[in-house]
């Protein structure tokens, strides 16, 4: 988190933060009930379930990092895997959809190891 | 942009439909042919775990379908009022359109609009001489 000072002197755009907090959000609920349709069909049980939903959740992030953030923030003189042209905290960024997503993906995991396994 | 991701995701659902009825059948068979040695021979039941196919479908088609989701995403914009605010400076609303080519509603133009256009310091003595000139030679056109 960037302090007091660095926010005077570079003031931040409220509206284009939660522009893209929200995209980052929408896609990350879409794609953890995805990864429980995955999960659900492939029949995994117990800690592989979850370690599957962090991987994919790490490589949505990845993904979504180089289509949507690397173009203009590494022409823009960034280091690589630097999100801060979008995003104000890199934490937040990799893996703040984990929590998020949890729930939908446990959702659609049951329901769909459910109907295959039945 | 928006076509493709579509399409995109739209193979991957159908791949990942397959893969899911795929998986369910080979369940129904599992439990069809367990049922059947027991009844017929009460050996050991024979439960095979999910076959490769169906688990590569099941992946390759997640991967896809993660494909199009991502490149449907909408655009994102910098937060830093300095990048933003050159940002609009140079590309205007052309950098502010969504995926079918419309300015998005939250777009609110250049934040320092208000300085640009200031009512109060025209000029309008000078105008109303310009009108009256341009109504004079406008007369006199008209006139011939």
């Amino acid at each position: 988190m960037p302090s007091e000072r660095e926010l005077q002197i570079s003031p931040i755009v409220q509206e284009s933060l939660m522009h893209n907090a929200r995209t980052l959000q929408n896609l990350q609920s879409l794609t953890a009930s995805l990864f429980g349709v995955s999960a659900g069909i492939l029949g995994l049980e117990s800690y592989s379930g979850f370690l599957f939903y962090i991987v994919f959740s790490l490589i949505t992030s990845a993904l979504f990092y180089a289509a949507r953030v690397a173009p203009t923030s590494i022409s823009s003189g960034k280091a690589p895997l630097d999100t801060s042209r979008y995003f104000v905290g890199a934490v937040e960024f990799w893996t703040g959809g984990l929590m998020s997503g949890l729930a939908g993906f446990i959702l659609t995991w049951t329901l769909f190891y459910g109907l295959v396994s039945a | 942009m928006t076509l493709i991701s579509k399409a995109i995701t739209g193979i991957g659902g159908l791949l990942l439909a397959h893969a899911c009825y795929s998986a369910q059948e080979h369940s129904a068979l599992q439990s069809f042919r367990a049922t059947s040695t027991a009844t017929l021979t009460s050996s050991s039941a024979v439960s095979t775990s999910l076959p490769i196919d169906i688990v590569l479908e099941t992946i390759v088609s997640t991967f896809i379908i993660l494909l199009g989701l991502v490149l449907g995403t909408r655009p994102l914009r910098p937060i830093e009022w300095r990048v933003w605010a050159g940002k609009i400076e140079r590309e205007g609303e052309d950098g502010f359109k969504d995926r079918n080519g419309e300015v998005n509603k939250d777009y609110v133009g250049n934040p320092f609009g208000i300085f640009e256009s200031r009512p109060n310091f025209v000029d309008i003595r000078k105008q109303r001489k310009e009108f009256a000139e341009w109504v004079k030679n406008g007369e006199g056109q008209q006139g011939r």
